[in-house]
């Protein structure tokens, strides 16, 4: 990283004296006058309150704690409290994974095609698998019953992590308070891990996807289903995250867990996907969204998709699905690729998916669509049985 | 003075559904519910409608650094930047930390900055900077003639016993007031015109 440049730093004292200390995480002056403002305003707010109960509280030693704490590499929305994902303010705390405005950006334009659909459900059903803060189930249900209140919601997050699922839980609350949620929807929020399976030795706490629906009553078929799993190679995880990634937010969120069997560094990335893929397959989802890291990451998991033969269709958006797509080198690609900047998710959908989707209707009849589905599963657990006899 | 005030008031309440030219009426403006009105009518003009911006009329663009996204890097800045095709004008927007926010602040900023250009002087922004450079300019002469009154008074105190001498001055300021705002009246309707 280049060393900020001195006269930048005078600059930045003469603006403001915190300011110089701010450019440190932020390289950059607009940037770092603009986090200023909000920790300006922060500190502001947070005194007010404080007064009001009766304690006594210095803004500007609120702000000088806040931009020292800023300046040792802390996000800014564990500082502030929130991030803005969509319309919806959500709430952040340390161990929980920040929602980043890419998975905003996907998450909003698959809603914005589900708007147009004419022929949805009665009830829709959509599943998000490792949830984090619970944002994308809370900013489907905003977007889509804001427009269809025709369309029952029920959505569903699963976390492996208790304070997320905590955190999720706040997030929900917060949002029917605020009167953002109507009553057409209903989210709620259950604790599951994704890599066990199901016949694996079963911890107290813990349990597998299937046994955690089971559990909660919840039922076995969803229409949707989204992902942002951990995806960073531990490689990676080391090259490319920034310090304040690194330093602050959990690892759980962002690295998959070491594999049982030894796998290459990429491999390791891309454990979550292989269980993703089974699990939507498994509850017969008619849409699928995954979020990957990157155009490379994206390639393979639409390979995965491919390979399981129950797909009609299989697209990769970038960073702004919603915009013109850019015609950048135009290397030849097996998937067609939406939008502007880096790939950052995996469209797949199947029988009425494509409908919903405006990609028309599903070429193959229902029929044979539950022929594929079974195939599928047989070939999957012939997988998995030659698995278990290696292991053996 | 008070105490006398508030007899007047109390006195003339009653007469005031009557009566309405009551000879109190100047002394007792500030207790009428009419000094409200008059404030709140000269607010609520009517403004031009907001100009309409179609999105095939626009490029926009989420300013983000090269390198990667999503979970490796955790973004604060959600700058906004709206490029109006026909005109070529850009306008940014990084006021707030929502996307959304900012896509709305930056669409009502470049709408302003059409109208400037489509409509001139009868635009949005025209019209709200004319009204407030007018409503300084009065409270500005509000503030001279005041402190002009208080050195009259000040002077007439120390210059003789007389009090008629003082309130003189006062009054000829008052009047030399009402002469300024005549002629900024006039000037306004030339502009107008």
């Amino acid at each position: 990283m280049p060393r900020l440049a001195t006269s930048l730093l005078r600059e930045a004292y003469a603006i403001h004296p915190c300011l110089p200390l701010l450019l440190r995480p932020c390289r950059d002056l607009q940037a770092a006058r603009n986090e200023l403002r909000w920790l300006c305003e922060h500190a502001g707010k947070v005194a007010r309150l404080r007064r009001a109960k009766g304690r006594d509280a210095d803004p500007k030693q609120l702000l000088k704690r806040l931009v020292q704490e800023r300046a040792a590499g802390k996000p800014l929305q564990y500082l502030l409290g929130t991030e803005f994902f969509g319309d919806l303010e959500i709430r952040c705390q340390p161990g929980v994974l920040i929602p980043r405005q890419e998975t905003a950006a996907s998450v909003m334009h698959l809603t914005r095609l589900l708007r147009a659909a004419l022929d949805l459900p009665p009830e829709l059903r959509v599943l998000d698998l490792c949830t984090g803060t619970g944002c994308i189930p809370l900013l489907i249900a905003d977007e889509l019953t804001r427009c269809r209140q025709d369309v029952q919601l029920r959505l569903l997050g699963v976390d492996v992590s208790d304070k997320a699922l905590r955190l999720a839980q706040y997030n929900l609350h917060q949002t029917q308070r605020k009167g953002r949620l109507s009553d057409t929807a209903k989210v709620a929020f259950i604790h599951a891990d994704l890599l066990m399976e199901p016949f694996d030795v079963q911890p107290a706490q813990t349990l597998c996807l299937k046994k955690a629906m089971n559990y909660s009553r919840v039922p076995p078929f969803w229409d949707v289903f989204v992902s942002n799993p951990p995806y960073i190679s531990p490689a990676a995880y080391w090259k490319t995250t920034t310090r304040s990634v690194r330093g602050f937010e959990p690892k759980l969120a962002l690295v998959p867990p070491l594999p049982a069997d030894p796998a290459t560094d990429t491999e390791h990335g891309d454990i979550f996907y292989p269980h993703l893929l089974a699990m939507a397959r498994d509850v017969e989802a008619k849409i699928v969204l995954l979020e990957v890291a990157d155009l490379a990451q994206a390639g393979r998991v639409a390979e995965m998709a491919q390979n399981m033969a129950i797909f009609d269709g299989i697209e990769i958006w970038r960073d702004q699905p919603d915009q013109p797509a850019e015609e950048r080198g135009a290397q030849p690609s097996r998937f067609p690729i939406i939008g502007q900047g880096n790939g950052r998710s995996v469209l797949c959908w199947r029988a009425r998916g494509g409908s919903w989707l405006g990609k028309g209707p599903s070429p193959v009849s229902p029929l044979d669509d539950a022929r594929r589905l079974w195939e599928s599963h047989r070939v999957s657990s012939s997988f998995f049985d030659f698995k278990f006899n290696s292991r053996l | 003075m008070p105490p006398l005030l508030h007899g007047l008031s109390q006195r003339c309440l009653p007469a005031r559904t009557t009566l309405s030219t009551a000879p109190f009426r100047t002394v007792l403006h500030p207790l009428l519910p009419r000094a409200f009105t008059a404030t709140s009518l000269q607010l609520s003009k009517q403004m031009p409608p907001r100009r309409v911006i179609l999105d095939n009329e626009i490029i926009e663009n989420f300013l983000r650094g090269s390198g990667p996204g999503g979970q490796k890097i955790n973004k604060t800045s959600c700058a906004v930047q709206l490029k109006h095709l026909p005109t070529g004008i850009v306008v940014k927007c990084q006021e707030t930390r929502s996307r959304q926010q900012n896509r709305k602040i930056a669409r009502r900023l470049l709408g302003d900055r059409l109208e400037e250009l489509e409509l001139g002087e009868e635009s949005r922004t025209a019209v709200k900077g004319r009204e407030k450079s007018k409503k300084k300019k009065s409270a500005e002469k509000k503030r001279k003639r005041k402190y002009r009154a208080l050195e009259g008074k000040e002077a007439g105190g120390e210059g003789g016993l007389e009090g008629q001498g003082g309130e003189d001055a006062v009054d000829g300021v008052e009047e030399e007031g009402e002469k300024v705002t005549g002629g900024e009246k006039a000037a306004d309707g030339g502009k107008g015109g």
